[in-house]
């Protein structure tokens, strides 16, 4: 029983397939993140969006006050492929509730 | 046989099953724990699956940065080259102790 309930259990991977074709949220390195329809993917994560919006976060300190400034810049993309070497998490689109 | 206590088990006496990391892996998945990446990011959440890459399929996931909550994901599958390590935690929840 305990073998067959193995070979049913899912990789990540498959879990990641349940999100195809749906939008995604992925989290880049170098402080980036994306947001788009997920066309495909593979096990290196390599992936292809479509109608992608990339948010790319910089912090600033001020010198004097000490303050964090934060900003954001903002593009789209109409179709992107994503190396996956650059992904560091995955997730359906977080809702604000 | 271990006993009923699903929690981290009192000292190592529980752990003489565990042999090798990847015993390691099958057994904690259903556990609370908490992920953490090479760039000091901390996610802790409910762990659905992983494979030998160390990708990792999450539920009810937070983000810690810094020691500060910064953002919830209700499913979150991280790439596994990021992770610095896994770790079983008795899941403290804000709502009670």
């Amino acid at each position: 029983m305990a073998s067959e309930e193995e070979s049913t259990v899912k990789e990540p991977l498959d879990l990641i397939r349940l999100s195809l074709d749906e939008r995604i949220y992925v989290k880049l390195r170098s402080d980036r993140e994306l947001r788009g329809k997920l066309h495909a993917y593979d096990q290196h994560l390599n992936m292809i969006l479509g109608d992608v919006e990339e948010i790319i976060t910089s912090v600033e300190i001020d010198d004097e006050t000490y303050e964090e400034i934060v900003r954001t810049t903002r593009r789209t993309v109409p179709f992107l492929f994503v190396r996956g070497d650059g992904v560091i998490l995955v997730s359906p689109p977080l809702r604000t509730a | 046989m271990n006993g009923g206590g699903g929690g981290s088990g009192s000292g190592g006496g529980g752990s003489g099953s565990v042999k090798t990391p990847t015993d390691f892996l099958k057994l904690i998945r259903g556990r609370p724990v908490v992920v953490k990446l090479n760039s000091g990011v901390d996610y802790r959440g409910i762990l659905a699956c992983l494979d030998g890459y160390m990708n990792i399929a999450m539920e009810q996931t937070e983000e810690y940065v810094n020691g500060q909550l910064k953002n919830k994901y209700g499913d979150a599958f991280i790439r596994g080259n990021n992770v610095l390590y896994i770790s079983t935690s008795k899941r403290t929840l804000a709502d009670g102790a």
